[in-house]
């Protein structure tokens, strides 16, 4: 897991400093102001090249009460620490989510399996955002089967506070009461260093890079959840705040400061999570973003099994494949279902970055045994039926 | 080429120590310097 700064200094000769903040960027110069937060020391270190990773932020509501003790976020590992200590600590009976993303459901079933009563609410008419709707249901009654209740539709509006705490959540349609709140309303891109030192910012307020990962500025780079990525298919600007992102853009910083000549190859959106036992998964464009788009697309959805129907520990999947009307060429893959489901989204990945058709994928040569899927694999399966309606 | 050039990095998370951990392999003379306000840095790379 995690490396600590001692092991990066002595193992890699990287000069790691913990505590220290950088408050200003001084690009002309090529220097930043450094606070030894430790030490109450203060001074401008010289650089030839800069990297910016400063990260995202979790977004906070502007709603009354949004200040009040027992409202949490979880965007670092320090956050989750403090929060598993005060969950061990306090043992809070109920839990309200603000928010339906990757954040809120994991955090659910992490609250579930405290045996928590946890309730969701998410002003959008569905969870899961970046999956569409037809395919968001199946996560939305796996939640309510395993108790969490939810409140689709619902806007928050308030917090209500007591002794400075907060009581109870105000949506736009009841009010919830609780013992602590999460919020998983999503981040947005930490760059006030950036914007103060006038680094033009892009999507979503995204540090602009080129696909080498430099800013418009001599010397100074952006890495990870606080740079903007593009998209393969569109190879429009995208901001996509994921570790597996974060990765790939400090790999290509990292080898182009050293003098290296590496090319940042874009994101597809591919990503994968699971709530208890039901995995999710999704990569390419979406319906939202076709129709945004003006794409003329087919898509198909079929139900079908993990494994072999008659193989033990079998269980449903849904996949949905969205490909081009035109061209055929497969465009968007969501997956939902029991265990085994999600990794299936890294054959689509792969095939939509080789520009395969439906036609194409339905005749690939995937491997069979009972264990692992049925004799046609239900990405075969939904490629096949989508087949007939794209060339 | 001699003479190594700095390298400053702001943050100690994902990006951060990959971008630190690539930069010192491609060239092991860079001095790599990583500020990171936290307690902790995060992921391997």
């Amino acid at each position: 897991m995690a490396r600590t700064p001692e092991e990066f200094r002595t193992k890699q000769q990287i000069d790691v400093r913990v505590l220290h903040e950088v408050v200003g960027i001084d690009p002309k110069a090529g220097r930043v102001r450094v606070v030894d937060l430790s030490a109450n020391r203060e001074w401008w270190e010289p650089y030839d090249h800069l990297l910016i990773a400063t990260g995202a932020v979790p977004l906070r509501p502007k709603v009354p009460g949004a200040d009040a003790a027992g409202i949490y976020g979880v965007h670092t590992l320090e956050s989750g620490i403090r929060l598993r200590k005060i969950l061990d600590e306090s043992r809070p009976a109920r839990a309200v989510i603000v928010g339906g993303g990757y954040i809120g459901l994991e955090m659910a079933e992490a609250f579930l399996l405290r045996g928590m009563q946890v309730s969701l609410v998410e002003k959008a008419p569905q969870v899961m955002g970046t999956l569409d709707e037809d395919m968001a249901v199946h996560i939305a009654q796996a939640l309510t089967d395993r108790g969490v209740t939810l409140h689709l539709n619902e806007g928050l509006e308030a917090f209500e506070v007591r002794d400075g705490r907060v009581r109870a959540v105000i949506t736009s349609q009841r009010s919830l009461e609780t013992d602590i709140v999460l919020l998983g309303m999503g981040v947005v891109p930490n760059t006030d260093l950036a914007r103060e030192a006038h680094i033009p910012l892009g999507e979503r307020g995204a540090v602009r890079v080129d696909r080498r990962m430099a800013t418009q500025v001599e010397g100074v780079w952006a890495a990870g959840d606080c740079a903007e990525s593009f998209h393969r298919l569109t190879g429009r600007p995208i901001h996509v705040a994921l570790g597996t992102v974060a990765n790939r853009h400090g790999r290509v910083a990292g080898m182009n400061m050293a003098g290296g000549e590496a090319s940042f190859s874009g994101v597809l959106g591919t990503a994968v999570t699971r709530i208890c036992s039901l995995e999710i998964a999704r990569t390419g464009l979406q319906t939202r973003e076709l129709e945004a788009l003006g794409r003329s697309f087919v898509s198909r959805t079929i139900e079908s099994h993990t494994r072999a129907g008659y193989f033990p520990g079998s269980g449903r999947i849904h996949v949905k494949l969205l490909a081009d009307s035109d061209t055929g060429a497969v465009l968007g893959a969501q997956i939902v279902g029991e265990e085994g489901a999600a990794k299936r989204i890294d054959v689509m990945a792969a095939a939509i970055t080789a520009g395969l058709t439906a036609q194409e994928v339905s005749e690939l040569d995937l491997g069979y045994a009972p264990p692992f899927s049925p004799l046609w694999d239900p990405l075969i399966i939904a490629a096949r039926l989508l087949a007939k309606d794209a060339p | 080429m001699g003479t190594s050039k700095k390298v400053v990095i702001i943050g100690g998370d994902a990006a951060g120590m990959s971008a630190a951990s690539v930069a010192k392999r491609k060239d092991p003379n860079l001095q790599v310097i990583v500020f990171e306000r936290g307690p902790h840095t995060s992921y391997s790379a």
